[in-house]
């Protein structure tokens, strides 16, 4: 992928600063290729849209931190192996908007603390683990004070031999009354692959609702009957719903441009299957 | 509305504990402390063959070599091994005439726990093997339940009388080298149950063992053995009590089933060891290794009611190591005050066609801290293993924790794993609908968590399920918000 | 075209059709009825050649060909379509990639070239116009989020795309309003036609006040009781079913 082009055709702008504020220039899409250890805070109260692009072997930690009523959406494509960390802190009623597409043998740890009262955090992530890879994606959403939103689902594809691993946190903190989270995965097993999972819930306060859920298996099956009975081989509809499983993931993502490259590397990702 | 529901807080705090008596028997002990001079006088004292010594010893060689486990989400004190009494057994105050009489104050005792050791005053078709201390003291029904074959003992008896099957099987399912509790227990456990449903034949009663510490002092480490051979059946209960006291107790128990071909084992426990008091002091440490193996087509199900111990670390778990195999968990776990649980199963999946199913309950109050932890291990070979797991966690109050820990690793394509959790605390407007209808806030909540852990509570025995569900509300009693 | 003899089938060790014995020709209008838990939607299920079931014995041949030998998707490339009585949702696969797999591959069995991309569009936009069917639908995943009444839309909509020789309907009326329900059936018969045949599967008379039926069947017990002319539904809706099932009582 030529990422030059697409900053030249003016569909990015490369970003290397550190502050978002009323005067950075939000006509385009931000993007941060192949990022070390920036610490990205932004003030502004527009929306702020940001791409990281990892197309090198990496080992990165990105920092954004969220001022109160900051929204930001950050789409993560991944393609180079490596070590990635996102961490994300949020104030008061600020917005994260997350997609993560991790196409290679990498980890990703996500970290968002939520720190000031009625933030929210929405984080959808898929890994697609094939030949030999070991992808771990881990999650923890810290609920540090009181209304705050979370949802997250997080998507895995194993193949080959490879292994998928999801370690999912949903903290809550004892003060964090009225708390709405949600945390889910899913995960897809083929040939002789591996999945392991582990969410988790820690909760210290009561007043909440909070869930997770986590699941292994095939293809549903009904709805590969359901598929044949309108004449698709089985085959076909089990590579249908396959893609449909990860490309839901794109289809969340709103920072433009990026989603559609999103889509196109899940695609070339699922031929290697 | 908020004041009164401090109110029934605070009264819920105070509720007192049932059977906090103590009952005064002479009990005739060992000294304190651990090395192998106590074992071989626990083994002694127990008239074991020699094979039995050594395998004591070498368990406890290992254990000394062995860290205690320290993953939990329970903060547990500082255990001084060599402060505990290993060996604790009532000595009867006058000469008894027969084997069989018992000690009239041990009679007393159980009748007070509700738990009548004669025969004829037994609750219709359950058998007990009554444990107090160190020593099993009556086993009721041995006759009858010795016409169809089977063996219904204490493990003592069983290893000086049926040496050959406990040789075969104990040890088999949890190994001394498992962990250091289990260790531990290899090394010094002291009485405990055995039984054994031959063949092809039914059991027609509840099998029971009734588990009661009195003496100061002391650990419990009862071990329990149970064989279903092929095509067997048995339904097996357990329950545990103990004295108020401010010290803190080690109960480190070992349970190993085994279920033989086209078996079934259905193994219940309603605990309710002392919890300790309204502050957190003391209470039982109830630390226990519960695991089952299931042969072809075999079923194991594990049952319980959780509402007791002040640290509870307890996770019964299903081998399903034949094909066609069912693992079943059904947990009601209630933590209050300053209780600490940390609770839940292991299914490990090695068979074809094995399926397995979870279901927890965790209840916190108070500034109790409620965690469920549970394996789902899906072996290459299990192909077309489901498991589905559902872990529910309600909160009462603002100053107790819930939490889930389940973990699932799948290394076979076919399998269907499905796990759901949930934590939420009981609804304002359920509580306002039933004080409406008229049903005090204290009753409402007895109803709402009783309900909450039906599904639970209707896989025990009649008689226990009654027991069950008021232990729950008992055990809520001014736990309320 | 159809042609249903002696047909057992079971689920586990529990037999469900006990014989069923049922032709429909080209043309015309079959309609199913009976109480719950008679075998209506197994027999739906078995004619689309769902493998939860177990044919035990008896034949079904659709335009003389032993169908039960044949796949499920052979099923639907030879003509036969099942209208869901619960539509599978089919998360992240949009509608529209969907049906041209579906309809591309019947042509392929068909031995004709694949529709371009510009056929197909064109295809879509005339038949969502039989069932009053938001265009904008055609981009959204296969009844994920749908109501009720979309997804029933949904089937019939497919229907029209696929253009079935034989449609069975299982339950199609079941928890649709007014509205939608005379959508649904004025769908239904506009793409009747002397060529093709139609089975309905209902629990109400009131579909049958749309789509008239030239034979309505009553199904109990796995087996067909009894047969009669469109005034057997309004007698059953009238009067229930116990004067037709008494005999069969066990």
């Amino acid at each position: 992928m030529d990422v030059t082009k697409l900053v030249e055709q003016g569909l990015f702008q490369l970003f290397e600063g550190v502050r978002v504020d009323d005067g950075t220039d939000l006509s385009k899409p931000l993007l941060v290729l192949n990022p070390k250890s920036p610490v990205v805070e932004v003030t502004t109260t527009e929306r702020v849209s940001l791409a990281l692009l990892c197309t090198d072997s990496v080992s990165s930690k990105v920092t954004l931190r969220l001022a109160p009523q900051a929204k930001c959406s950050v789409a993560l494509l991944c393609l180079g192996r490596g070590v990635l960390a996102l961490d994300v802190e949020q104030g008061a009623e600020s917005e994260s908007r997350i997609t993560t597409a991790l196409l290679s043998d990498a980890t990703l740890s996500y970290n968002v603390r939520l720190l000031g009262e009625r933030a929210a955090s929405e984080f959808d992530g898929l890994y697609i683990a094939t030949g030999n890879d070991h992808c771990s994606v881990s999650l923890n959403v810290r609920h540090e004070v009181a209304e705050c939103k979370s949802r997250s689902m997080i998507k895995g594809v194993a193949a080959g031999t490879a292994t998928g691993e999801f370690r999912g946190l949903v903290y809550v903190a004892k003060d964090a009354q009225r708390t709405d989270a949600e945390q889910q995965n899913r995960n897809i097993e083929l040939d002789r692959s591996h999945i392991v999972a582990l969410p988790q819930l820690e909760i210290y306060a009561d007043d909440v609702r909070c869930s997770h859920g986590s699941t292994v298996g095939r293809a549903d099956e009904e709805a590969v009957f359901y598929m044949r009975q309108r004449g698709l081989s089985e085959a076909d509809a089990r590579r249908l719903l396959l893609e449909g499983f990860v490309q839901e993931v794109a289809q969340a993502c709103d920072v433009a441009h990026i989603c559609r490259m999103m889509a196109e590397e899940i695609d070339k990702r699922l031929l290697t299957i | 509305m908020k004041e009164r529901e401090e109110d029934i807080l605070k009264k819920l705090e105070s509720s007192e504990y049932e059977y906090g008596f103590t009952s005064d028997i002479e009990t005739e002990t060992l000294p304190k402390g651990l090395n192998e001079g106590i074992i071989r006088l626990i083994s002694q004292k127990k008239g074991e063959p020699e094979w039995m010594l050594e395998s004591r010893l070498k368990a406890f060689r290992h254990w000394q070599k062995m860290p205690l486990p320290t993953w939990a989400h329970l903060q547990i004190p500082e255990i001084d091994f060599q402060d505990i009494i290993y060996y604790a057994e009532p000595k009867p105050r006058k000469k008894l005439s027969s084997v069989d009489e018992i000690d009239p104050e041990l009679k007393r005792t159980f009748d007070k726990l509700g738990i009548p050791l004669e025969e004829q005053m037994a609750l219709a078709g359950v058998a007990v093997d009554a444990v107090i201390d160190s020593v099993s003291v009556k086993t009721t029904f041995r006759e009858t339940l010795a016409e169809k074959g089977i063996i219904f003992c204490s493990i003592s008896e069983a290893v000086r009388e049926y040496p050959d099957l406990v040789r075969k099987y104990l040890g088999s399912v949890v190994s001394y080298a498992d962990n250091f509790y289990a260790a531990l227990n290899a090394a010094v456990f002291s009485d405990g149950s055995f039984c054994y449903i031959p063949k092809g034949v039914r059991c027609p009663m509840e099998l029971s063992t009734y588990f009661r510490i009195n003496a100061e002092g002391t650990g419990q480490f009862e071990r329990t053995l149970i064989v279903a051979d092929e095509g067997a059946y048995v339904s097996y209960l357990e329950g545990c009590t103990a004295p108020r006291r401010d010290e803190n107790q080690l109960h480190a128990a070992v349970v190993e089933i085994v279920v033989e071909r086209d078996a079934e084992v259905k193994y219940s426990t309603v605990q309710n060891w002392y919890p300790g008091d309204k502050d957190g002091k003391g209470g039982i440490y109830n630390f226990v290794t519960k695991r089952g193996i299931c042969h072809e087509n075999a079923r194991l199900s594990w049952t319980q009611v959780e509402t007791g111990s002040a640290i509870t670390w307890k996770y019964p778990s299903c081998v399903l190591a034949g094909d066609n195999s069912v693992g079943e968990f059904y947990s009601v776990a209630m933590t209050n005050n300053y209780q600490q649980a940390d609770t839940g199963t292991k299914m490990i999946h090695l068979g074809r066609n094995t399926r397995s199913r979870i279901v927890s309950k965790g209840i916190s109050a108070g500034h109790s801290e409620n965690s469920y932890r549970g394996l789902v291990k899906i072996a290459p070979k299990a192909e077309n293993a489901r498991n589905f797991s559902q872990c529910d966690s309600l909160l009462i109050g603002d100053k107790c924790g819930a939490h889930t820990f389940p973990h699932i690793d799948s290394r076979n394509r076919s399998a269907m794993l499905e796990h759901e959790a949930t934590t939420s605390k009981i609804s304002d407007e359920q509580l306002f609908y039933c004080r409406q209808r008229g049903v005090s806030t204290e009753d409402a909540v007895g109803l709402i968590v009783n309900g909450y852990a039906r599904e639970v509570l209707a896989k025990l025995p009649m008689e226990f399920a009654v027991e069950a569900q008021k232990l729950l509300s008992l055990s809520l009693e001014g736990s309320v918000g | 075209m159809l042609k249903v003899t002696d047909l057992h089938a079971s689920v586990g060790d529990k037999e469900i059709l006990r014989g069923i014995n049922l032709e429909v020709k080209a043309g015309e209008v079959h309609a199913i009825m009976g109480p719950n838990g008679s075998g209506k939607s197994t027999l739906a299920s078995v004619l689309a050649g769902n493998d939860k079931f177990t044919v035990t014995s008896g034949s079904v041949t659709f335009e003389g060909e032993d169908m039960l030998s044949m796949s499920v998707e052979e099923r639907a490339h030879k003509g036969m379509f099942l209208g869901f009585q619960y539509p599978v949702e089919i998360p992240g696969v949009t509608m529209a990639n969907f049906m041209k797999l579906a309809v591309n591959e019947r042509r392929k069995a068909e031995g004709k070239e694949p529709l371009t991309a510009a056929e197909f569009l064109r295809l879509m936009r005339e038949k969502s116009a039989v069932v009053e069917l938001d265009a904008k639908m055609t981009s959204r995943a296969v009844n994920e989020g749908f109501s009720g009444g979309e997804k029933k839309k949904n089937e019939i909509f497919q229907m029209a795309m696929l253009d079935p020789k034989l449609a069975v309907l299982d339950e199609t009326d079941s928890g649709l309003d007014i509205d939608a329900l005379r959508i649904v059936a004025t769908g239904v018969t506009r793409l009747h036609t002397p060529q093709n045949a139609t089975v309905v599967i209902t629990h109400y008379q009131r579909l049958l006040d749309y789509i008239v039926p030239d034979v309505v069947h009553v199904l109990y017990k796995g087996r067909i009781i009894y047969s009669g002319d469109k005034s057997l539904a309004l007698k059953l809706e009238k009067e229930g079913y116990d004067w037709l099932i008494n005999d069969y009582k066990e």
